[in-house]
């Protein structure tokens, strides 16, 4: 805790910093020298909704020190979590979403197969202590079966159910921790896991949200952003380009909304190529430590490797 | 207790029992009857908890997964005693929630039973009044702190209940309580000394002759309280040495053994749970047991068990506190040398 707490002076010191003019456009400067209050930053811009932190200063920068356009760090753990076909642990800034993946398996209610394709079970589990505030959600909460819902709807068309019939794709969210942009951190993390399950897919789905602030459309919204302004969060597949999830629950103009959605759009490709980092350097492991297996060891020399281990890394498509 | 994850064939199960009772006793993966698995744990992984832990026990090394991992996190709420819920000198509630991912053979209900009966274990073990801490109240007959442990079992490969337990304990040892200072409204001419604020709080005194920084008598009468630094995490949740480690007996009579794995908790549904806490310079005190699964043991075999249960819990414990020593030093002195030195 001492450490978040570290992080958030940091954060705040280097955003009145720039907001004070003290290293316009120098990059390479990271010492901080003077820590302002932040009344003093909030005090020399106009009109802002919250008297105490701005969401976009004049100088460009937003509450947390990012500008217009940056989206925050991505981190990607695909390490194997219990039992499960396969997980994935996306850290999105400070939004923090764990995923399992179970199947495709024999359904536990023979009466809820299709015959044709495989049912795809979403579950989002918000544990307690993942907002400020302690929450207690019981599991069917209205929430969380909207979340899992949108979810779902969102894979169904990516997932290719077709070659498992009468089996069941079991989704497990847990939100381990949030600070915005939950629904884009919980589609990313699903479309990892369900990579690492090995389940196929069409393509991979990246998700983005975004706001508009006045008039200047912004990415990657922070909690206390997306109090304030209305947002939207858009799930494309990133080759086709084609969309796969739009949704808007506050009230934005129409001109906003076609500026917005463009730059999700791009936003989405560069979420893709994080991505695919990720998967491609976790199956590069995964093959150099199967090698290992196959050239070592006593029957080493009568064993033919038949793999072609180049493909890994000359092969573009996925 | 819906929690048999595998379900083992006769002769499987028999294969177990006569390789436990065999001397000299074997178990799958080699250990003996007394060996824990590799127990991994670390502090402070939710920031936006009061105090936090995360636990696995069986870990494969070397990008392996698997073990029985499980999230604690203890949250600090307030409460009015006069309108509210709130009791003089602050409560405790626990939970357990079970991700079905680690239960993926369990319907809803059945998730749901096994949370509820997890649940009631920890919080009748943690919530005794012998346990409860002394700097749990903010304002007396006002204001207390409501202290909230939530225990997320993540993933489950035997032996849940030591792991919760040790996960509650970690969490509780890294609790931090804001500080808190009472504060008091008077309005205008009311006071003797003439004071024309409207909000006095303990820089302005009530009285010329008390000293304005006394603020001993003001907690009796103040209203309100209020944070005097907001960047500062707290004191120490108190009493944090007494609270308690679980051992999870596991007992095939006339033998037991500790930490099973999912097939050898199959195969021997019965166990006997022990809650020990050490409080320094004072003997054990057992603050709860319980005897779960079908079967049936002497009182002679329960207080042998319970003399043995004490020998390994002193050991988990002496463990569990070098561990937390350790992370206490790496998260605060080591963090802070490494943010000056950035």
């Amino acid at each position: 805790m001492s450490g978040g707490d570290d992080m958030a002076v940091w954060m705040q010191a280097r955003a009145n910093e720039r907001a004070s003019g003290l290293h316009r456009g120098d990059k390479t400067s990271r010492t901080i020298t003077s820590f302002s209050h932040p009344l003093s930053a909030a005090l020399s811009a106009p009109r802002k909704s919250n008297p105490w932190v701005e969401i976009l200063n004049d100088g460009g920068y937003r509450s947390d020190g990012r500008r217009q356009y940056e989206l925050r760090d991505i981190s990607i753990d695909l390490a194997q979590q219990g039992t499960a076909d396969g997980s994935a642990v996306l850290t999105h800034g400070l939004t923090q979403v764990l995923v399992t993946v179970f199947g495709p398996r024999e359904a536990k209610m023979r009466s809820q197969t299709l015959h044709d394709r495989a049912v795809l079970n979403v579950e989002v589990n918000v544990l307690p202590f993942s907002t400020g505030e302690r929450r207690r959600r019981a599991r069917a909460d209205r929430r969380m079966l909207e979340l899992a819902a949108t979810i779902k709807t969102t894979f169904e068309p990516v997932v290719q159910t077709g070659l498992y019939p009468r089996s069941e794709i079991d989704v497990f969210v847990h939100v381990l921790q949030q600070d915005g942009g939950l629904l884009q951190t919980c589609i990313n993390a699903t479309t990892l896991a369900l990579a690492t399950a090995g389940i196929p897919l069409l393509d991979f789905v990246c998700a983005v949200s975004g706001g508009v602030h006045a008039t200047s459309p912004m990415l990657d919204l922070t909690t206390l952003e997306e109090n304030d302004l209305p947002h939207v969060t858009v799930a494309v597949m990133p080759r086709t380009n084609k969309v796969t999830l739009v949704t808007l629950e506050t009230r934005l103009h129409v001109d906003r909304f076609g500026e917005i959605f463009k730059l999700a759009c791009e936003a989405g490709q560069t979420i893709h190529k994080e991505m695919r980092r990720a998967v491609k350097s976790r199956t590069s492991a995964l093959i150099t430590a199967m090698g290992g297996g196959l050239g070592h060891g006593p029957g080493a020399d009568v064993l033919e490797r038949d793999i072609v281990m180049d493909d890994v890394h000359t092969n573009d498509d996925f | 207790m819906a929690s048999a994850s595998t379900s083992l064939s006769k002769a499987e199960k028999s294969y177990i029992h006569s390789s436990l009772c065999s001397s000299p006793p074997l178990r799958a993966d080699g250990r003996s009857l007394f060996d824990f698995r590799t127990v991994l744990l670390e502090t402070g992984v939710a920031p936006l908890a009061n105090g936090s832990a995360k636990l696995n026990i069986g870990k494969q090394p070397h990008e392996g997964g698997g073990g029985t991992e499980v999230v604690a996190a203890t949250k600090l709420e307030v409460e009015d005693i006069e309108n509210g819920d709130g009791v003089e000198g602050g409560r405790i509630i626990c939970s357990v929630i079970c991700s079905p991912s680690a239960y993926p053979h369990l319907s809803s209900n059945a998730l749901d039973e096994l949370q509820y009966d997890l649940t009631t274990i920890l919080h009748q073990t943690l919530s005794d009044s012998s346990l409860h801490p002394p700097n749990l109240g903010i304002l007396p007959n006002k204001k207390s702190w409501l202290l909230c442990i939530d225990v997320a079992v993540l993933a489950d490969a035997g032996n849940v209940f030591d792991a919760i337990f040790m996960a509650s304990r970690a969490a509780l040892w890294d609790t931090k309580v804001p500080r808190t200072r009472p504060i008091e409204y008077q309005a205008r001419g009311l006071a003797p000394s003439g004071a024309a604020d409207v909000e006095m709080d303990t820089e302005s005194g009530q009285q010329a002759q008390k000293s304005s920084f006394d603020t001993r008598d003001m907690i009796k009468t103040a209203a309100d309280f209020e944070l005097p630094d907001y960047w500062d995490e707290g004191e120490v949740l108190g009493g944090r040495e007494q609270w308690p480690v679980c051992v999870t007996l596991n007992i095939l009579p006339p033998m037991h053994y500790l930490d099973a794995t999912p097939s050898e908790e199959a195969s021997t549904p019965l166990r006997l749970l022990l809650a020990f806490s050490f409080p320094p310079d004072s003997p054990a005190v057992l603050q709860a047991m319980r005897l779960l699964g079908p079967g049936e043991l002497t009182v002679a075999q329960l207080k042998a068990f319970t003399a043995d249960g004490e020998k390994y819990a002193r050991e988990l414990f002496a463990a569990l506190e070098g561990k937390l020593r350790e992370e206490d030093l790496r998260r605060n002195v080591k963090a802070r040398d490494r943010f000056a030195a950035r």
